[in-house]
């Protein structure tokens, strides 16, 4: 360790220029691991698990604005006429669409209007017994909606009275588990749980409850409605360009419009959060380059200025791997310093993205693996000029004294 | 003098082409990144209606009955009920008023070679067309009295114009809308407001309406809404008129107030609405309350700008630090190592200042590239986040503030940077040189 003491020596007597690469290396730190956690965050949030096959699925709106089509006769033949399209697995008139960012959610309670009674928000799917076909999610508990279950309705003046909804909904009306086989009220109407699905999630996936699922057996003729199709893998996109030709030969007063993949909505919702990672994977990748070639090239001007106190070193005795392990152990020196300071910023930052931006506290797992990461990086940008310094022959010192 | 700087600034840079670029590339990324963030932040944030900002407010009640909250920071709703849209735009005190609803309609055209297409249209009252300086090509918003009786008429946007009828002047003509014939009583030029500042409930970008009908015939026409329909309790809703006499909040209401004092008469106005309505067993709390916004509020208060924005916008700045705290170490090493010169041009009859600004100079210089090669690199991101990123299209772009903003904070950082290196080196002791030479 007798070493460090001359470089200490020498990191004094340029301490401006050691200051400023210490600085570079915290504020380097801080900014690395909070956006490489932000990141974390964000590839969690978009790779989780929707339990739908959303690039098979597909939606259209389907609005109808003749006045003297008969809605509900005509949805049951459209249903017909798109379940025929070869490739179509299966399909139904929906209320809203899963993953799409746009929809209904109510809430539920335990006990009927007026009285006061536990209650959670699911958001509701309402379509005929092949919704959850359409979907394609499993059944996990009790049984499925059958034919005689549906309610076809012009609006809420009648209502099914059953429901299937996801577990994590359940469980939060029923804390015990035994939802299954009870009764849960939207205002005055009952609707009996007859059975529990596989995690799906609802069209929100930024919502608190997104795992809050409800499928209700009913139909309701309204001349705005949206429909599901399910087609069989790879044969989407054949599909969804028959659709429009088949419904308007079926009947011409209505407008189909925006057929669209919900792979696509999907992609579309989650914008913000690819654009985010995107950003930070930019940022990180250019800071953590400027940052590099800043410290190579401070320790190239280094290794120049001190060409003479090289050679008389080298002149003295001194071995090539000497003169590379001064270089590296100043560096090392230079960039403790900094990460100290580096992990100190981190958690000041992260303290006032949480307050002011509620995002999680910052994991310290994070703060190690960029530290580490910025020291291997510095020690890499550092090795070059060290290797160049040996190069500068012993002579240089005997020469021009 | 200045040019003699630039051109030993110059040379001096290409003296040392490896640091040159080293420094230039740090600075141009610097002012790539931050220009980036900081244009979409900018373009997110901006008011566009800055001369309206005191006069154009948003109105809110909390109607809820005690013991049911709103979501928002200072619990009132954001959309009113259509019982109070109704009530409140029966008063006098605004200088303009309207009330909102997005809805939508298919259009079936009166030429068969164009087939039927959706079209989304705002219900609004005739004031709404003057409240945010809606231009006309032809004719006019519809008369005041259509507001109180309704009428099926209505007012098309210029591209709706070129799709139904190829453009030119069609006032008098018919819209079909949902079967039922509209007149057309007014044709808009091209015109667009963005962010969309009298509706934020479905995004703040993308494109305004083509299409403008009274919002008197609600009733009427039984429109359905097209946007946010927010409830707080359970009500049976079987019928259009169930929905009208609902607690529901699901329209916009917009007043145009001239002064202050107008506006304190319109917080008036509404607390002796609210008292008034509680008489009649309706806003049962203790902090029934209204509130009006101006537009900078209203955009502040629905957060248009992401936070995910401004912590982009707050790191672009810190990694535009790291780059300037490289540069200066940079130009710190460069410059000291060119103390000899110096020593001698000292030693010559240069004064401290000549050789402060010397470097200076020559610093500034590598602000200007920077910033000019910085604002290159962020059109290639903005133009990378519109391809890529088809929401932000609108937002991911640079106007004339950003295009001087760029190289302004290019030369403003570098020559702060370069403050210190430039002060030091114009300290060197001609003597101490001379000797060594």
């Amino acid at each position: 360790m007798s070493e460090l003491k001359p470089i200490f020596n020498a990191l004094w007597r340029s301490k401006t220029g050691a200051l400023l690469l210490i600085v570079q290396i915290a504020v380097t730190l801080a900014i690395v691991s909070n956006a490489a956690f932000i990141i974390h965050d964000r590839v969690s949030f978009l790779n989780q698990d929707t339990g739908l096959k959303a690039e098979d699925l597909f939606r259209f709106n389907l609005y109808t604005f003749g006045k003297n089509v008969d809605i509900a006769k005509q949805q049951e033949i459209d249903e017909t006429l798109l379940r025929a399209i070869p490739g179509v697995a299966d399909a139904v008139v929906i209320n809203q669409v899963p993953l799409s960012g746009s929809g209904d959610s109510t809430n539920f309670h335990l006990k009927p209007t007026p009285q006061q009674s536990r209650g959670a928000r699911a958001a509701f799917f309402m379509a005929d017994e092949n919704l959850l076909n359409t979907l394609d999610v499993k059944l996990e508990d009790g049984r499925n909606f059958e034919a005689a279950d549906v309610v076809y309705s012009q609006g809420f003046d009648k209502t099914a009275n059953v429901l299937l909804a996801t577990r994590s909904y359940v469980n939060e009306l029923f804390p015990d588990g035994d939802g299954l086989g009870q009764t849960i009220y939207l205002g005055d109407n009952p609707f009996k749980i007859i059975g529990i699905i596989a995690p799906m999630k609802g069209p929100w996936l930024d919502d608190e409850q997104a795992d809050n699922v409800a499928l209700i057996p009913q139909v309701m003729a309204a001349p705005f409605k949206r429909v599901l199709i399910r087609t069989e893998p790879g044969r989407r996109g054949e599909v969804m360009q028959q659709v429009e030709k088949v419904l308007l030969a079926s009947e011409s007063e209505r407008v189909v419009s925006r057929i669209t993949g919900v792979d696509k909505l999907l992609l579309e919702q989650t914008s913000q959060d690819r654009l985010m990672k995107n950003m930070l994977l930019v940022l990180i990748t250019v800071l953590l380059l400027v940052t590099a070639l800043g410290i190579c090239g401070l320790a190239l001007f280094n290794v120049g200025r001190r060409t003479r106190q090289i050679g008389t070193r080298r002149a003295l005795g001194a071995k090539k791997s000497d003169i590379v392990r001064y270089f590296l152990l100043e560096n090392t020196l230079v960039s403790l310093i900094g990460i100290v300071l580096g992990v100190g910023l981190a958690l000041a930052m992260s303290d006032v993205l949480m307050r002011h931006y509620s995002l999680p506290r910052l994991d310290n797992w994070f703060i190690l693996y960029s530290l580490a990461g910025i020291y291997v990086m510095g020690v890499l940008a550092v090795y070059w000029p060290a290797q160049r310094a040996t190069l500068i022959s012993p002579s240089i010192a005997t020469r021009s004294v | 003098m200045f040019l003699h700087y630039i051109d030993l600034g110059w040379r001096s840079l290409r003296r040392t082409p490896v640091v040159s670029l080293l420094m230039l590339l740090a600075i141009a990324i610097g002012i790539g990144v931050t220009m980036t963030s900081l244009s979409v932040y900018h373009m997110m944030s901006v008011n566009p209606m800055p001369h309206k900002n005191d006069q154009l407010f948003a109105v809110q009640l909390r109607t809820m009955d005690q013991g049911a909250d709103w979501w928002t920071s200072d619990n009132l709703p954001f959309q009113l009920t259509y019982q109070d849209a109704m009530n409140l735009r029966k008063g006098s005190v605004p200088f303009r008023q309207t009330a909102m609803l997005k809805t939508g309609f298919g259009v079936k055209p009166a030429n068969p070679d164009i087939p039927p297409f959706i079209e989304t249209a705002r219900a609004a009252d005739s004031d709404f067309f003057a409240m945010y300086e809606v231009p006309f090509a032809y004719g006019a918003a519809w008369d005041k009295a259509v507001d109180l009786q309704g009428e099926a008429v209505a007012v098309i946007g210029d591209e709706l114009n070129q799709k139904l009828f190829g453009g030119g002047n069609n006032v008098g003509k018919d819209i079909v809308l949902d079967s039922v014939s509209y007149r057309i009583v007014g044709i808009l030029k091209a015109w667009k407001l963005e962010p969309q500042i009298y509706d934020l409930n479905n995004g703040a970008w993308g494109q305004n309406e083509q299409l403008f009908i009274p919002f008197s015939l609600l009733p009427i026409q039984e429109l359905k809404s097209w946007g946010n329909n927010n409830g707080w309790k359970y009500e049976e809703e079987n019928t259009y008129q169930d929905k009208l006499n609902s607690e529901v909040v699901w329209l916009q209401y917009k007043v145009e107030l001239k002064d202050k004092q107008a506006q304190q008469d319109f917080r008036d106005y509404m607390a002796g609405y609210i008292k008034e309505q509680q008489k009649l067993g309706r806003f049962k709390r203790d902090d029934a309350e209204g509130d009006i916004k101006n537009i900078s509020q209203w955009l502040d208060y629905r957060q248009i700008v992401s936070a995910d924005n401004k912590i982009l916008v707050g790191l672009s700045f810190m990694f535009l630090f790291v780059c300037l705290a490289n540069i200066l170490s940079l130009l710190l090493a460069k410059f000291l190592k060119r103390a000899p010169e110096i020593g001698v041009r000292r030693a010559l009859g240069a004064s401290k200042t000549q050789v402060f600004a010397q470097h200076l100079v020559e610093v500034g210089m590598l602000g200007l590239a920077g910033g000019a090669l910085g604002l290159l690199i962020a059109q290639l991101g903005l133009y990378l986040l519109r391809s890529g990123f088809s929401r932000y299209e609108a937002v991911a772009q640079m106007d004339l503030t950003m295009w001087l903003a760029a190289p302004t904070i290019s030369i403003l950082a570098c020559l702060l940077a370069g403050c210190y290196p430039a002060w030091k080196v114009c300290r060197t002791t001609p003597a101490l040189y001379l000797k060594t030479q």
